[in-house]
């Protein structure tokens, strides 16, 4: 809000960055303070659905869309149940929302919720920080306003891979979604049974559930601490790994638990999931410059040449070339790796690596911003695994088609011959087939 | 896919002339068409009538045409050029009816020119709503309830069938035209009878209306791998029932959230997909029930638009360039984003911004018709501007308008309608937006205002936050007020004007405030990413953040500000734009980082690569000072945007800004009467007497001393704003009364009227000791006609080599004399072989594209060079008396039919929004063409109806001679018939219209006339003729106003006659002149 609207009701705030850089603002949220790595989000709307995302903890999340709020909060958008960013940071907040699904204003949702934030903030030149010098450290104050002793504070408070904030986030016990009823009808219409589905919930997004709940999976959500043994047991048609917050290599029992459970059946992945599978298979990862969080995200799938635009959150990413020497006679004779992997976009060639403990594994998906790897499939193995969203929540709804490509995964595992593989022409859907038509919608 | 080597030469049609709906946006994305296409190798053929346009600029394609968009010309152009590909999807709707004409009549088949961009069948579904409703359903969306009427009762029984109020949308038919809202049976009665006459297939669409629902726009891109991508979402902050183009439109979207916009999104795409679009941008607009996201969609183009253009410079994505490299088999992911250079073109702009835009309107020219707006379009122009917020954005974008504003309100006159006032919150006019904010100032809560208005409420709570400020901006007063207040109240978009205001003091100190506690704007710039990656360009916005984080960079070379001139209008439009790119194309060309700034989002000169450094914010002086302190420029060019830039001469020199080329005591001196009519006495040159008034009592008594009829004018104006011809004193009388209010600090004009007197204009260059005149162009219509309305001719075909000379030795003379450095514009009056000097004006003029394009001097560019310096004797030109070998003409465009209940009648008022221009052997052949680029096509036969005034009477004989010679029936008036069978010449009576039936009205009911002549009786516009001239163009019969109209067309119908007329390219008139 502004000064001269508000009259100065609102307390000061101040953002301090590792750096040193420092930026004055007003409190709109909760009062008190929040250290956390500071990054950008360029989505231009829903902040609802950012601020909810469990991925964010342990981050301060700057909006680079100036005004937010604008449409207010609603059930509907919710990711989780509540949040776990660390704070926010948006350039105007707006208090008198208008849309017929509105429940609330933002900043008192904030306030309800804890939220530390700060507006009037210039974010694009904060933006243009973190672009230049990466994401890092930082504090939103409403009580330290002296910018020297803030900016000590944040250099002295730890770093993000120094915890695992999947702990935090995951839930301690399972739960059950059921299937969408429409979804099952349309499977049993065409001879289908119902899928059900264990999903390791590292702060897995509703809309995640949703998605696999659309394609008619019974969602059984475990701890992302979960033994193989017990996700067995539940007899599942699949398994998913979540999205989730923080460095992956914080989260060993996962990883072993992927190591488990591929190969034994189909296996599908999203962002720390994706992660979390390429260490099961033996890969490295890297922390981005500033990594890649919001929704307009260019991503080409090499096995239909098709582009997507897809929403993206993550930090951290594998790293293609660690996970082994590409096949040359899956990769059209190429033996050479590059670490742009928009290179494989122009030869028109999706690689193909031998990782040494789960056989070959193909480049599905490559962001045509920055050349890094988007997405995987275990040829040996009935597993994929992508980098980004396609539950969007926000974002484009191109990438719908993954789950999709999940449920075929799993049909195929069902109906094959015995000790026979599947054919890995599953993930070949045409990106507009898979948009959501306006009678599911 | 790469590019496709198996096409070689690609033909572009333009959009012809700036008619409402298709303004110069088109210019920009042909302009960018032509420029992709041949940097990606391809010979570019190029047909358009615009003379002011980019495109049309010999240099932009290979081979330019400057001709009708019609299927004969475009025929004759595909025999001579042989082109392999046809585009056409860059100019309008214009370019769309052209190329569906074209594969209709068999032309693209015979010749083999393979339609890229689009095919011919998804612009049928596109345009045909029968077609598109069906389609929508196809793939599960719906669309308004509806159906199609061919007459007026089926359109009732439609409308019985939805109940009332319905939508009327005539099909095929541009802007809308023809179509509006029917809340009865009479209103549905006459808009559904006019749609139907506008509709080239006698076709209307009668709809359910959704008055009052969010209307959204996507605008969306698809390459033939079927890759699709969103540019941009646009929310109209006029709900549903006002037209996209005069709706003040707000982007990104603002009120949806993302679940809302993401489906938009997918409708989008499946729309695309649906409807075939091959490769290319479109516009889909929809409809968003605020009650319950309920989602209609209206309507799609499956080209390149206004929306597009608006979304090209609100996001930095240049869509009619990636467009035109789609066409030609490029993908979205092999084409580079030109502003990163790092990224592809395949993928969703993000703004960390708000962009406003808001038209601007020209009911002041058009009295007598209603200012409530409709879903026809009526609009001339628009403005955009960049805020962080929409409140700042929203501020801007007024003060952008020109048109009194200096925001949102708080103006110097703020004059409310207090009678209407309630009425006039409710009802969408151009003013409507001050209204409301008058209403929420006075205590109206948004809740009641929303109701009234169908504003969404967040628009609404903003706009009471700015209001809010104002009261506490008063209440501090400027002293009170500490940075952070200061700098608040500019976040809020404040002008210093308005602080000023509130806090009653003056601009500058408002400003030296400012100054002193650091509250100064910062540089941000459009890069597509939301700062996600460098931008390589300099587009930028100015805006107040704390901190002072700027992304201004310095350059190596000096720098050089050119002013654009701002929204388009009558009397300012494109041709000053055009002005502006030369100067940029020239200045660069030099060594200088130029940098432009404009507020006008349809033209090129706001192309992030016209110039080096382009700064989009309002042309006023803060703004304009903003930008020169942050450049710090070796000079600043005001002298080629129009009267915007000049009106900020003096104010900039003040500020110590060095101006280059003219000064502002050589455009002062130009501009004032006095000391102008001292120069000319003290040269001996003659000028129609004149007399200057401030009040009524003066004005009467300079009246008599000049003697009637007398011009009169207010002072600094352009395109004849507020002028009339008075013939006695009550006339003038009630003109003083409205004039005072067009500007009140300054004085009126009275000048003798030059009766029958011949009117040229010359255009002319000029660098302080030379004097160059580029072209000396005679009009067709005689004095008393607006210049910018009349047509024109160069070389002149009716005056003695001697007297040219004379027109050039004076201009010569007066350049020298007022101490021009740069273009000038000089128009005279010829009557009895002695030459009148009338005005000259110190800037480039709107004649200036034509002269150019006409002579093959490109006069702006040189003009930017005579203002770095250099002198004329070094510069490339052609001797001035040399003989051409071809005649060029060109014609004003009206606006009649979108006006209805305005006059149609020419006068010393400018009302039209373009030109054409024809070129041929001979001035006839010239005129044709023209008449062609305008009409499309010419009654070659049926009946004339002549109806003049006394004074012609003697002078019609030869013309209705000369038509009934070539098989016109005659049917004239009473008074006429009786001069016309004097000398022999048979004709029909008819009744005037007050006579009894039936009378001329019921005949051209009837549709039983070709053509109309009828020359306006004295200053009469509410008789027999202003009904005759209306209903003409309602029923889009030509109507000529004037006798030498009338000669000129019948000399032109005559050449149309012997076939189709050959046709020529620009680059060869270079060649012939040699």
């Amino acid at each position: 809000m502004n000064l001269l609207v508000s009259e100065g009701s609102q307390p000061l705030a101040l953002l301090a960055l590792e750096d040193g850089t420092c930026f004055c603002g007003r409190a709109c949220g909760a009062s008190g303070e929040a250290f956390g790595e500071v990054v950008f989000n360029t989505s231009m709307v829903g902040y609802q659905e950012i601020v909810t995302d469990p991925s964010y903890a342990g981050q301060i999340v700057t909006l680079t869309y100036p005004q937010v709020g604008n449409y207010g909060v609603s059930e509907a958008a919710m990711q989780s149940s509540g949040t776990a960013l660390r704070g926010l940071v948006v350039r105007d907040l707006c208090h008198t929302p208008s849309n017929w699904q509105s429940v609330c204003a933002f900043p008192d949702f904030l306030r309800d919720h804890g939220v530390i934030a700060i507006e009037g903030v210039d974010t694009r030149a904060l933006t243009l920080r973190i672009r230049s010098a990466g994401a890092m450290r930082a504090a939103i104050s409403t009580i330290d306003l002296d910018p020297e002793s803030l900016v000590a504070r944040v250099t002295a408070s730890p770093a993000i891979n120094a915890h695992n904030f999947v702990a935090d986030v995951s839930p301690r016990q399972e739960r059950v979604t059921p299937a969408s009823s429409y979804a099952l009808r349309v499977r049993e219409k065409t001879g289908r049974a119902a899928l059900r589905v264990v999903a390791y919930d590292c702060g897995e997004k509703r809309g995640i559930e949703e998605g696999l709940a659309a394609i008619g999976c019974e969602v059984v959500a475990v701890p992302f601490d979960t033994p193989a043994a017990r996700v067995l047991s539940l007899k599942p048609d699949g398994v998913f790994f979540s999205n989730g917050p923080g460095d992956p290599r914080q989260v060993t029992q996962t990883a072993r638990a992927a190591e488990d459970l591929l190969g034994r059946l189909p296996v599908f992945g999203i962002c720390l999931g994706n992660q979390i599978m390429a260490l099961a298979a033996g890969a490295d990862i890297e922390k981005l410059p500033f990594g890649h969080h919001g929704g307009n995200e260019p991503v080409m799938n090499l096995l239909t040449r098709r582009v997507e635009i897809t929403a993206q959150n993550h930090n951290y990413g594998l790293v293609f070339d660690s996970m082994g020497p590409l096949e040359p006679e899956l990769s059209e004779g190429e033996t050479t790796h590059v670490r742009d992997l928009r290179h494989w976009v122009e030869l028109g060639i999706a690689p193909v690596v031998r990782t040494p403990r789960l056989g070959r594994v193909r480049l599905t998906h490559v962001n045509l911003n920055d050349g890094t790897p988007e997405g995987i499939q275990f040829l040996d193995l009935p597993a994929f695994s992508v980098q980004y969203h396609p539950e969007a929540c926000p974002g484009p709804h191109d990438a719908r088609y993954l789950f999709d490509a999940f449920a075929r995964l799993m049909d195929a595992w069902r109906e094959r011959d015995n000790g026979g593989s599947v054919s890995p022409d599953y993930l070949s859907i045409d990106v507009r087939e898979g948009r959501p038509h306006h009678a599911e919608a | 896919m790469p590019r496709r080597d198996d096409l070689h030469k690609i033909l572009i049609l333009g959009s012809g002339p700036i008619v409402i709906g298709q303004a110069c946006e088109f210019d920009y994305s042909g302009t960018q068409a032509c420029q992709a296409l041949r940097r990606a190798g391809y010979e570019v053929v190029l047909v358009n009538s615009n003379p002011a346009t980019i495109m049309t600029d010999p240099e932009t394609a290979d081979r330019t045409y400057v001709e009708p968009i019609t299927v004969d010309a475009v025929t004759s152009v595909i025999e001579r050029e042989q082109p392999d590909a046809l585009l056409p999807n860059m100019g309008g709707q214009t370019a769309l009816n052209c190329a569906v004409a074209l594969g209709e009549t068999g032309v693209l088949e015979r010749y083999d020119v393979e339609v890229i961009g689009c095919d011919l069948d998804s612009i049928r579904i596109g345009e045909d709503r029968e077609l598109f409703a069906a389609a929508m359903r196809d793939i599960g969306l719906e669309v308004a309830a509806s159906g199609f009427a061919h007459t007026l009762d089926e359109a009732m029984d439609i409308a019985d069938g939805l109940g009332y109020p319905v939508v009327v949308r005539p099909s095929f038919t541009l802007g809308g035209a023809g179509g509006g809202i029917a809340r009865n049976e009479q209103e549905l009665e006459q808009i559904a009878g006019q749609g139907l006459a506008l509709s080239p297939s006698t076709e209307v669409l009668v709809e359910q209306s959704i008055e009052g629902w969010k209307e959204i726009e996507m605008e969306v891109m698809r390459d033939g791998a079927g890759n699709g991508i969103v540019i941009c979402s646009i929310e109209n902050l006029d709900p549903m029932g006002v037209h996209t183009g005069d709706s003040i439109t707000v982007a990104p979207a603002q009120t949806l959230s993302d679940d809302e916009l993401q489906r938009l999104r997918d409708y989008s795409l499946a729309c695309l997909e649906r409807v075939g679009v091959a490769t290319g941008g479109s516009n889909v607009q929809f409809a968003v029930n605020p009650e319950d996201g309920r989602v209609i969609v209206i309507e799609m183009n499956p080209r390149v638009s206004r929306s597009s253009a608006l979304a090209s410079k609100a996001t930095g994505f240049p869509i009619a360039k990636a467009a035109a490299l789609l066409a030609v088999g490029y993908t979205l992911d092999e084409i580079v984003n030109d502003i990163t250079r790092v990224t592809p073109a395949c993928y969703e702009p993000s703004l960390d911004y708000c962009v406003v835009k808001v038209p601007r309107f020209a009911f002041e020219k058009f009295k007598g018709t209603s200012e409530v707006l409709t879903t026809r379009m009526k609009s001339v122009g628009e403005v955009m501007t960049i805020g962080r917020t929409f409140e700042e954005a929203l501020q801007k974008v007024l003060r952008s308008l020109e048109d009194g504003h200096d925001g949102l309100g708080l103006d110097e006159a703020a004059l409310f309608d207090e009678k209407h006032f309630a009425e006039l919150v409710a009802l969408p006019t151009p003013e409507r937006i001050f209204y409301v904010a008058e209403a929420l100032r006075r205590g109206w809560s948004v809740g009641r205002v929303a109701g009234m208005t169908g504003i969404d409420p967040w628009y609404l709570y903003r706009i009471a936050d700015i209001v809010t400020a104002e009261t506490a901006i008063r209440r501090l007063g400027l002293g009170g007020m500490d940075r952070e207040h200061l700098l608040a109240a500019k976040q809020l978009g404040f002008s210093d004007v308005q602080i000023a205001r509130l806090c009653g003091c003056t601009e500058e100190v408002v400003r030296a405030v400012r100054k002193v506690l650091g509250v100064t704007p910062q540089v941000k710039t459009i890069d597509t990413c939301a700062g996600e990656f460098a931008a390589q360009t300099n587009y930028h916005y100015l805006t107040y953040e704390d901190g002072g984080a700027t992304e201004h960079t310095e350059a190596a070379r000096p720098r050089a500000i050119i002013l654009s001139a701002g929204p388009n209008r009558i009397g300012q439009g494109i041709e000053f734009d055009y002005c502006c790119v030369h100067a940029a194309y020239a200045l660069r060309d030099k060594g200088y980082e130029t940098v432009m700034i404009n507020c006008n989002p349809e033209t090129v000169s706001t192309d992030y690569d016209t110039s080096d450094r382009l700064y989009f914010e309002p042309l006023t002086f803060e703004d304009v000072m903003n930008v020169i302190e942050i450049e710090q420029p070796e000079g600043v060019i005001v002298t080629l945007g129009g009267q915007t830039p000049i009106k900020l001469a003096r104010q900039l020199e003040e500020a110590g800004v060095p101006l280059m080329g003219t000064g502002s005591d050589a455009i002062d001196l130009a501009e004032d009467r006095d000391r102008f009519s001292a120069l000319l006495d003290q040269m001996g040159l003659a000028y129609p007497p004149s007399s200057v008034a401030a009040t009524i009592e003066e004005a009467q008594q300079a009246a008599r001393s000049v003697g009637y009829p007398i011009i009169v004018r207010p002072s600094y104006v352009l395109g004849g704003r507020g002028m009339a011809i008075v013939y006695g004193p009550e006339e003038l009388a009630s003109y003083m009364g409205e004039a005072t209010r067009v500007t009140p600090d300054h004085p009126v004009y009275l000048d003798a009227f030059l009766e029958e007197a011949i009117e040229l204009d010359v255009d002319a260059l000029c660098d302080g000791t030379s004097c160059y005149v580029g072209t000396v162009l005679e009009h067709i219509e005689e004095c008393g006609i607006h210049s910018g309305d009349s047509a024109c001719c160069y070389p002149p075909f009716s005056l003695s080599d001697t007297l040219v000379q004379n027109v050039r030795d004076i201009t010569h003379r007066l350049a020298l004399a007022c101490g021009i450095r740069g273009l000038l514009n000089v128009q005279y009056a010829v009557k009895d072989e002695q030459v009148f000097v009338i005005e000259l004006n110190p800037r480039a003029s709107r004649t200036v594209p034509f002269s150019s394009k006409a002579s093959g001097v490109p006069l702006a560019k040189l003009a930017a060079r005579v203002m770095t310096g250099e002198v004329l004797a070094d510069l490339p030109l052609p001797p001035e008396e040399r003989e051409t070998g071809y005649f060029a003409v060109k014609e004003a465009v009206m606006p009649w039919a979108r006006f209805p209940g305005s006059d149609v009648r020419l006068g010393p008022e400018m009302r039209s929004t373009g030109e054409v221009m024809g070129v041929g052997a001979t001035f006839p052949v010239a005129y044709a063409k023209t008449r062609e680029a305008i009409d499309y096509e010419m009654p070659s036969e049926g009946t004339v109806f002549i109806s003049v005034r006394d004074a012609d009477k003697r002078a019609i004989a030869p013309v209705a001679f000369s038509l009934a010679q070539m098989g016109y029936r005659i049917l004239a008036t009473r008074g006429t018939a009786k001069t016309l069978r004097a000398v022999g010449i048979a004709c029909e009576v008819t009744k005037r219209v007050g006579e009894g039936h039936p009378n001329v009205h019921d005949v051209l009911a009837g549709g039983g006339v070709s053509f109309i002549i009828n020359t306006p009786h004295g200053h009469d516009s509410r008789g027999d003729g202003a009904v005759l001239r209306s209903e003409a163009v309602s029923r889009g019969i030509t109507n000529v106003t004037t006798l030498s109209g009338a000669t000129a067309l019948l000399q032109a119908l005559a050449v149309l006659r012997n076939g189709r007329l050959s046709v020529c390219a620009l680059q060869d008139l270079a060649v012939r002149q040699q």
